[in-house]
């Protein structure tokens, strides 16, 4: 077998924590005149208290309607006026926010981050909040409720978790819900996730460590901490017993089945055995799934994926779209059938190499941006303590066997231990 | 009061966070990246070397010289077939082993099919680029094009029409195009080709598309990465047996149909699609750094005056947004945006008379913070492997230079408000429109009529 090709040289990679509790992660590269500013606080919708689904992403808006020094809707207009970018995203575990900017206007996007995390609650208002909440509303219709299958994701999860398990809802929540936040809401949730010692800080681009260092201290570190209240830390569940089941009649264009399995949490090194299990199912062209439906004519899609999730368990689905004509329980059964019979027989070599070279692309290319850098240096400093865990990662995924991949299948991805969601085409 | 004691430098920066923004210190001088090496190979293909310090990741572009003018017109869609069957097995490879091979070795390939021309896309670790770029040159030069391949990709073509049927934005943006261009154009219909037309498409009729208009004649091969060795003698061997082809018609100008209001119905949408357009122009017109300066200020920023007057303000749309479609000749401009079925109405009468600057034209400060927005974007969008092609590649196929980025760039720092207002006001009507609306019909017609957009044409 010829030697695995060599893998690029490491990220340099500073840390640093202010005394506020702060992370902080450098990792400069001066092949661009800009740098990213990245904050992952580590909250997201597994820490909202039930009765109040999609608060941490209506708060995610509201961190954008001003603070302090920041009047309300300026700061994506302050940052993109000196040719740069800004957003964020909320997912099950944490709040990300991020600028990438002209390596002029660094300053700018640290002081516009600290001012926020200081004083958030100078600015709120009632009707700021109100207006958000109707943005958010319109977010909601746009991207899930006015779209086919746009239900997937919250009908898998709540075929995978009990109602009230902190997976157990999507980050979007509900309209009533997000009908029910009020004010306070906002400022207990503020108090209690938004803190120095809750986010990690990572700044990559053209910027040395000492510049970068000392800029975050003058704005981050004269904020002061909080003690953070307890917040759910959900123990590992078994996988799924009872073969749960949701068959939907809806307005799509295709039957459509999407099984999902719990898996392990993204920081066991079973998941990654069965990350890779996923992919020599779903992966290309090339992967089992797509000869076995699509290029059979059962099919138009198949596909499967994991969601790697950090409190206790992640999630797996495997899913296909029939074509016409074809009974939506085949495209089921045959997809049911592959995945049995990974967790018997394993994969071969080649399939896992595949499996194998094709991460090495898509990781590499997600490291070739200062944007996506500085978000993996903060997810891997966020869910797993440690950023130079990025530098690792290759040569973790390639340690995968095809053994593990086979053992893993069968424990964790049994057609026994899975939930089936079914779209049908209503008459 | 004490003396005066000499104050270390450091101090001249605030200490603390301070009660106003920082100052930004203006952006270094950047210019677009220039080819490491060019060269034309004998049969006429051109091929650009960008090497990029740190890209890992080698990006490689065909950018072919294939408008969709080439398509037969009861055939449209037969480009985007012959593309999608490239890597379904080649003379060399055969069925699956061209998938499995190209997996192995980590690459990837995707197409891309424009109005103006095709590309076919090689991402590959730079670690792996010799084995790699001689399957690009296979998929392109050899293709096997067996039957069942190009009759399942016809089958998931049609179902992909029926995916996109059952969305409501892509739903809108088809129709747009529809209302914005008259049948002859065409714009007027999806590049992948429209059901009538894709169902049509035989493998004969694909064999016959890729031996007579795939070739080098007028194509370029675009590569950048952090690879050591110049690719140039890689790419020679890979492509150099690779037979011209003739020169074919490039695609006429789009013509605008009348303006149109045209209604879509889902019923018991939750939500409407909303298009509001005309034709435009193209980068090659004069006036297109401040017709980019002018959009941007009324509809490409976050704070621009649509975006903040319907999201920030009212609260009637998660964003909106207004955009130049810019062909190689011609082009559009739209407003597009989702909004709740109940304040459809009055989003559309407010959007348009956000578009008229006649009372109120672009402030200094708007076109300045327009004018940063745009300059200081385009070293981020340069700043990869990928970004890079890419950027060379739309330039292509445009007619335009591979740096055209640097004089872009130039001109746009000139716009001042007066340019950006004139090319604006020159080129977006918003007096007679065209505008699509996917919605629920029965709660639309009346809001649309009363809001001064009385529906011409129902489907």
């Amino acid at each position: 077998m010829p030697a695995a090709p060599a893998v690029p040289p490491p990220l340099p990679i500073s840390e640093h924590t202010l005394a506020n509790g702060l992370r902080l992660v450098v990792s400069p590269d001066h092949a661009v005149p800009s740098v990213t500013v990245n904050l992952w606080y580590d909250v997201g919708s597994r820490h909202e208290q039930p009765g109040r689904s999609g608060f941490a992403h209506l708060f995610e808006h509201v961190m954008f309607q001003g603070s302090t020094h920041v009047a309300r809707s300026q700061h994506i207009a302050l940052v993109q006026g000196c040719g740069g970018t800004a957003n964020a995203t909320t997912w099950f575990d944490r709040t990300n926010y991020f600028e990438t900017v002209p390596v002029g206007a660094l300053e700018l996007a640290l002081w516009l981050e600290a001012d926020r995390l200081g004083g958030l609650l100078d600015a709120l208002t009632q009707a700021s909040l109100d207006n958000q909440r109707e943005v958010v509303k319109e977010e909601k219709r746009q991207r899930y409720d006015n779209v086919p299958y746009g239900d997937v994701l919250q009908r898998v999860v709540e075929l995978t978790f009990p109602a009230d398990h902190p997976y157990g809802h999507t980050t979007i929540g509900s309209m009533d819900d997000l009908d029910a936040a009020s004010l306070d809401d906002v400022r207990e949730f503020f108090r209690a996730h938004y803190l120095p010692s809750n986010a990690v800080l990572s700044v990559v681009g053209d910027v040395g460590v000492e510049r970068a260092t000392e800029l975050v201290e003058r704005e981050f570190g004269p904020l002061t901490d909080r003690v953070r209240p307890d917040v759910p830390d959900p123990a590992p569940l078994p996988p799924l017993t009872g073969s749960p089941r949701d068959e939907v009649r809806a307005a799509v264009p295709s039957d459509a089945v999407h099984l999902s399995w719990r898996l392990p949490a993204l920081d066991q090194d079973e998941f990654d055995a069965l990350d890779v299990a996923l992919g020599v199912l779903g992966d290309g062209q090339s992967a089992r799934l797509h000869r076995r439906l699509v290029r059979t004519e059962l099919a138009e899609a198949a596909g499967a994926s994991s969601l790697g999730l950090i409190g206790g368990n992640s999630i797996g689905i495997v899913s296909g779209r029939a074509r016409d004509g074809v009974p939506v329980e085949r495209v089921e059964s045959t997809l049911l059938a592959e995945v049995a019979r990974l967790g018997a027989e394993g994969p071969t070599e080649e399939e896992v190499d595949r499996v194998v070279a094709q991460f090495e692309r898509s990781w590499l290319q997600s490291l070739s941006r200062i944007d996506s850098r500085a978000d993996q240096l903060s997810r891997a400093a966020t869910l797993l303590d440690d950023p130079a865990r990025v530098n690792e990662r290759i040569t973790e995924v390639r340690a995968v066997t095809p053994e593990q991949v086979r053992d893993a299948a069968a424990r964790w991805l049994s057609p026994t231990s899975c939930g089936t969601l079914v779209h049908v085409q209503e008459a | 009061m004490t003396p005066r004691r000499p104050r270390p430098r450091a101090s001249l920066q605030p200490l603390s966070h301070a009660a106003t923004a920082p100052a930004v210190a203006p952006p270094p001088r950047w210019r677009f990246p220039q080819p490491t090496s060019a060269a034309r190979l004998g049969n006429g293909l051109d091929v650009l070397w960008y090497r990029l310090p740190g890209q890992h990741v080698l990006a490689a572009t065909l950018v072919l010289d294939l408008p969709l003018s080439r398509e037969p017109r009861d055939l449209e869609g037969l480009a985007t077939i012959t593309a999608r069957v490239l890597d379904e097995g080649t003379v060399d490879h055969p069925g699956e082993q061209f998938a499995e091979r190209l997996e192995a070795v980590g690459a990837a390939m995707g197409i891309h099919v424009s109005l103006s021309g095709q590309q076919v896309m090689l991402d590959v670790p730079v670690t792996r680029v010799a084995e790699a770029l001689p399957l690009l040159a296979e998929a392109v030069r050899r293709p096997r094009l067996e039957a069942a391949d190009v009759e399942r990709h016809v089958a998931l073509r049609l179902a992909e029409i029926e995916q996109l049927e059952a969305n409501s934005a892509q739903t809108a943006n088809r129709w747009l195009r529809r209302q914005l261009w008259t049948p002859d154009s065409r714009a007027s219909r999806m590049n992948g080709g429209e059901p009538d037309t894709v169902a049509r498409i035989t493998p004969v009729e694909v064999a016959a598309f890729h031996a007579g208009q795939l070739g080098p004649t007028g194509a370029t091969l675009v590569l950048a990465g952090d690879l050591a060795e110049d690719p140039l003698d890689l790419v020679a061997d890979a492509f150099a047996g690779w037979q011209a082809n003739p020169a074919g018609p490039e695609l006429a100008r789009p013509e605008p149909a009348p303006p149109s209001v045209l209604l879509v119905d889902r019923p018991g949408a939750v939500q409407a699609d909303v298009r509001l357009a005309g034709p435009g122009t193209d980068r090659h017109d004069p006036r297109w750094p401040a017709l980019l300066v002018g959009t941007t200020a009324v509809g490409g920023s976050f704070l621009s005056r649509l975006n903040r007057v319907l999201r920030e303000e009212r609260g009637w749309t998660y964003g909106v947004h207004l955009n130049l479609t810019p062909h190689r000749d011609g082009g559009s401009w739209a407003v597009s945006g989702s909004f709740r079925t109940e304040v459809v109405g009055a989003a559309l009468a407010e959007a348009r008379s956000l578009l008229d600057l006649g009372a109120e034209p672009l402030t200094a400060a708007e076109t300045e913070a327009a004018v940063h927005q745009l300059t200081g974007t385009l070293p981020l969008r340069a700043a990869t492997a990928e970004g890079v092609v890419d950027q060379v590649a739309s330039h292509l196929l445009a007619g335009l230079p591979a740096d055209h980025a640097d004089q872009l760039l130039a001109d746009v720092r000139q716009v001042g408000p007066e340019a950006a207002t004139a090319a604006y006001t020159e080129v977006v009507d918003p007096a007679a429109p065209t505008v699509v609306v996917v919605g629920d019909a029965g709660a639309l017609e009346p809001a649309l009529e009363q809001a001064g957009f009385p529906v011409t044409e129902r489907r």
